[in-house]
């Protein structure tokens, strides 16, 4: 690459980064570097930010994540997380019916199911 | 709230539900529309950047103009039809995290286990509480904490456990126990325990200028009508042995 085009890609790096070539080829091709990876990076990233979201949106209800999502797979509901965060932050209402659907199919941990009759006393 | 129902229309039809019961539970979510308390103190419905139902044809003021079908391939999408909310994953505006409009929250530290409190703190502060978190603005609310004097530790770390802190030269180590902390300064305890849990850097550090930590029963924190800080820890409360 001719310098004008490093130049170009240089634009708003610190310092002599932006102006001197021999310091702009190596952070331009550390950027370019970097932009390779984290085109990667950034679709495990968002779907940790979806989770947390719909972590934290769901422990309003009571429920957490996991128990959650089990109760999801359990009904095959196949939203994905990202539709299901975006659920949770804009309609509220639709976010809860989806937490009791899921609670119904999978109570969770703290739901001891009650034995009755005979085995009540085994 | 009328206008929920036609979006909750509109996301039964992509979610393909192979049981019958889920159409049942549609039809149970009219009844929840009065019932907003259940939901928490987070969910504001007043940011002014999201609205619940957009009515894209009818520009109320400065909305979206009705643009004709002829001259539609000169605008982008998002100027014909308005931001895509589904496709894009929300980012909050500078509207959506105004400091004047966030909430306050006050935990009395008296007989509270110091780790276990300032974990459920840090995690307001911070925001993991509500939908919106985002780890890169500052979205949690205002912490206040009074009786700081009288938080409680187990075992006995409250003449064991050791603050640290060196003042950069040779031999400046400064070594104090739990309880020469509470006598001398002990509002730095909580702070020590909250920044301990908080992230650091340059957002962590101004998270931690929205916990007040007071030593007796007095803040001057009143205007803001704080409310309790609900904490779900069962084991957060200090039982004398």
């Amino acid at each position: 690459m001719n310098k004008d085009k490093i130049f170009k890609l240089a634009k708003g790096f610190r310092g002599r980064a932006k102006n001197c070539i021999r310091i702009a080829r190596e952070r331009v091709e550390k950027a370019l570097q970097y932009s390779y990876r984290d085109r990667r990076n950034k679709k495990r990233d968002m779907r940790s930010l979806w989770i947390e979201r719909i972590n934290a949106g769901t422990r309003l209800h009571g429920v957490n994540y996991g128990n959650f999502m089990h109760g999801l797979m359990k009904e095959n509901i196949q939203l994905n997380r990202k539709v299901l965060s975006e659920l949770a932050m804009h309609e509220p209402y639709s976010f809860k019916a989806l937490v009791n659907v899921s609670r119904t199919a999978f109570p969770g941990n703290n739901a001891v199911p009650k034995k009755e009759g005979l085995s009540s006393i085994l | 709230m009328a206008t929920t129902i036609p979006t909750s229309a509109f996301i039964a039809t992509p979610h393909r539900c192979s049981t019958g019961r889920s159409s049942a539970i549609w039809v149970q979510k009219a009844q929840f529309s009065a019932s907003s308390s259940s939901l928490g103190v987070s969910l504001s419905l007043k940011r002014p950047s999201l609205r619940l139902v957009s009515v894209r044809c009818e520009a109320n003021g400065a909305g979206m103009p009705v643009i004709p079908a002829q001259e539609r391939w000169m605008y982008e999408e998002s100027e014909i039809n308005g931001p895509d909310i589904w496709n894009k994953t929300w980012y909050p505006k500078a509207a959506d995290h105004v400091n004047t409009e966030k909430t306050w929250y006050i935990v009395d530290a008296s007989d509270k286990i110091l780790g276990r409190m300032a974990s459920t703190i840090a995690n307001y502060i911070r925001g993991k509480n509500l939908a919106t978190y985002t780890p890169s603005v500052d979205m949690g609310a205002y912490v206040i904490v009074i009786n700081a004097e009288k938080v409680a530790v187990s075992g006995q770390k409250r003449s064991q456990k050791l603050y640290r802190r060196h003042s950069g030269r040779p031999g400046g180590m400064k070594i104090e126990t739990f309880d020469q902390l509470q006598k001398r300064i002990p509002e730095r305890i909580v702070e020590h325990a909250v920044r301990g849990m908080l992230p650091k850097g340059r957002l962590g550090r101004t998270l931690f200028t929205h916990l007040k930590v007071y030593k007796g029963s007095e803040h001057p924190h009143q205007a803001q009508k704080p409310i309790p800080l609900p904490i779900r820890d069962k084991r957060i409360q200090f039982v004398k042995k």
